[in-house]
């Protein structure tokens, strides 16, 4: 029993981060209609940069406020240069640019950090476990955890209230609509691909700090797929359930599936499971149908 | 539907004219002269070295090919084409390795062949099953599930338990003399090169021969409107699973291939990254065109040996540059995609297409 629960709360943690990571990629897919398939390496690049800062001696909010500003600068170049002038072709030129922007991303990260394992050092949580009752989770979890959450009602007030969002929303909603009533679509693609840089680059963040950082951390950043085809593409609360799903299903095959195939169940998993759940649903939780005509 | 020029003049007088492969004597001479220039010239000016670029071509084409019949021709996008190649490779070495062979086979030099032909029909078989969601989803989704395809096949089944197999650890490695086809024993780059070409002409033929049958009709139908295809009462989920099975297949054999070419194979052989690859020749080719996956294998590999070729001086003066080739390697083919996509969206065999009509209408351009 304790195990099972231990397992919940772990895999709910890990899923509230890969839920802020589905948000940004939820909102591309909905504002401009890209299937990023870079969202690894956008999760890297944060991290990687959070890292670099806070190697330096910046202090932890400080370097992770910085990477968050890079990311919005990385997002806009992004867009500006790659994206903007592939509106309207066809669906597999631009998932094939993004796969190459992912390749780009990872050569020069690579390059840049090289590919050994980096952690955060001296450690920005403590190492010391935080106890409920009989469950203990590591306070790296938590912290994570309240920091996607509290990221996610950010991005939801963002999206609610202030000028911006409610521009962001039109676009999704109906392009046209939003054109003729004075939102320009060109700076919300840019605004769309800024907040997904960042949020991945937070979530990235959160995921180093987990494990360490190296490479195999923008395949963490892969399992958005999983997480937003579970939620429907274009659903905002679908990515968060969503990730949160994903993440629980993966520790549990962690800990109970590990026994009868040993080797990498909890990285399989998730991708397994979407196959599956593809044939069955092929539109997610919350996601549209589309009605097909010739 | 043929796109040939004939000269003024000359005219069809039947379908098997309208479908011949060679249609004119020119044609014909410059496909002679070509057989003569890759079966005689080259090996005889190429030293090893060139050899093994000109294998590695080879290896990409029968790669793309597959690609090319799923994503170009039926229009079924793949992202996990390297599953399949991974299989037919895993299939062949185990075959060669653990199937006890009759003494007759092994003294006629039959069991590689075999194998590699069976390679082939497991590869098939494996990427029908994980084809069978398109009977389903198409698109972004059925992209999902290919990827899956290459996770599950790739990272979990024979990283965990087919490389168990026979205690070898990671790493199969074939001997030296087991690799033999009839007398030869594939040995040298010379002989991979003389295998890699008779494979690439056989697969090339049958892929071209299968578009310009019925069941070619079917999957170009299906690639450009699934609905309108199964309205016109071609079964839909058939032409796309046989699609998947000889996308397998060429997939299977190329991988059957590539262990002739290597001393030892494991499952870093077949990443997710060359499944990406060869989605990205055949982008850089031109989606659609047998011509396009040959010129995009032909672009990608020479494009990365000149790219080496011009670290190695540098890396006299930056040691870190040669060890980091591998990142230069992926930025520069992330960077060659994105520009392609973006310039030049319909590839380099739509060029190879202009240029070769700017001389065929000559002087007459328009």
């Amino acid at each position: 029993m304790d195990l099972f629960l231990m397992t919940l709360t772990t895999g709910i943690m890990v899923g509230g981060i890969y839920a802020l990571v589905a948000l940004g990629w939820v909102l591309i897919y909905k504002c401009s209609g890209v299937l990023n398939l870079a969202m690894g390496e956008m999760t890297l690049i944060g991290a990687y940069v959070t890292l670099s800062f806070y190697a330096m001696g910046v202090p932890f909010l400080l370097s992770l406020l910085f990477s968050l500003v890079i990311g919005f600068i990385l997002g806009i170049l992004t867009e500006r240069i790659f994206l903007d002038r592939l509106i309207g072709q066809p669906v597999l030129t631009v998932i094939m640019v993004t796969v190459g922007l992912s390749f780009f991303f990872k050569g020069t990260l690579e390059f840049i950090w090289g590919t050994d394992t980096r952690v955060f050092a001296p450690p920005v949580f403590s190492i010391e476990p935080f106890r409920i009752g009989q469950i203990v989770i590591g306070q790296v979890y938590l912290w994570s955890f309240l920091a996607a959450m509290i990221l996610l009602v950010v991005f939801v007030c963002f999206f609610k209230y202030t000028r911006w969002g409610l521009a962001m929303q039109a676009t999704a909603d109906d392009e046209m609509a939003a054109l003729s009533l004075g939102v320009s679509a060109r700076y919300v693609y840019a605004a769309a691909w800024a907040i997904a840089f960042m949020a991945a680059g937070v979530g990235g963040t959160l995921l180093g700090n987990i494990n360490g950082l190296n490479i195999s951390v923008g395949y963490l950043g892969l399992l958005v797929l999983p997480v937003v085809v579970l939620g429907g593409l274009n659903s905002v609360p679908g990515a968060i359930l969503g990730g949160i799903i994903i993440g629980v299903l993966q520790n549990f095959c962690g800990a109970y599936l590990d026994r009868y195939f040993p080797g990498g169940v909890k990285e399989i998993a998730p991708f397994a499971f979407m196959a599956v759940f593809l044939l069955w649903k092929p539109f997610g939780i919350w996601g549209w149908e589309r009605i097909e005509r010739v | 539907m043929s796109t040939t020029f004939l000269p003024c003049g000359e005219y069809h007088q039947s379908y098997n004219e309208d479908h011949a492969w060679w249609q004119t004597k020119f044609i014909k001479c410059k496909m002679v002269l070509m057989m003569l220039v890759l079966f005689i010239g080259i090996p005889y000016v190429s030293d090893s070295y060139w050899l093994s670029v000109c294998n590695q071509i080879g290896y990409t084409v029968l790669g793309a090919l597959g690609v090319q019949l799923l994503i170009g021709f039926c229009g079924q996008v793949t992202l996990g084409h390297a599953a399949f190649i991974a299989v037919g490779a895993y299939t062949s070495t185990l075959l060669i390795l653990e199937f006890p062979w009759p003494k007759f086979l092994l003294d006629l030099g039959l069991a590689y062949p075999i194998s590699i032909l069976i390679a082939a029909i497991v590869a098939g078989i494996w990427s029908v099953l994980f084809g069978l969601p398109s009977a389903k989803v198409k698109g972004f989704y059925l992209i999902l599930t290919t990827m899956a395809a290459q996770f599950i096949t790739v990272d979990f089944v024979i990283t965990q338990y087919i490389s168990q197999i026979g205690g070898r650890g990671q790493a199969f490695s074939l001997p030296p003399g087991t690799i033999k086809i009839g007398p030869w024993v594939i040995n040298s780059d010379l002989k991979v090169y003389y295998m890699m070409l008779v494979l690439v002409i056989l697969l090339t033929a049958l892929v071209v021969n299968l578009l310009r049958s019925r069941v070619g009709r079917a999957w170009v139908a299906i690639r450009d409107n699934d609905i309108s295809a199964e309205v016109m009462g071609i079964n839909v989920v058939q032409y796309k699973l046989m699609a998947f099975f000889v996308a397998g297949f060429i997939g299977g054999v190329a991988g059957a291939f590539w262990i002739s070419n290597l001393a030892a194979i494991s499952p870093e052989h077949f990443p997710w990254f060359w499944s990406l690859w060869l989605v990205g020749v055949i982008l850089i080719g031109g989606v659609g065109s047998i011509h396009g996956t040959i010129f995009g294998s032909i672009f990608m590999v020479v494009v990365m040996e000149l790219l080496q070729m011009a670290v190695i001086p540098l890396a006299s003066s930056y040691p870190k540059l040669l060890m980091d080739f591998l990142f230069i390697k992926e930025a520069a083919f992330g960077l060659a995609i994105c520009a392609f996509m973006i310039f030049e969206p319909n590839g380099l065999a739509y060029r190879w297409w202009q240029a070769k009509n700017y001389f065929n209408l000559w002087p007459f351009s328009y």
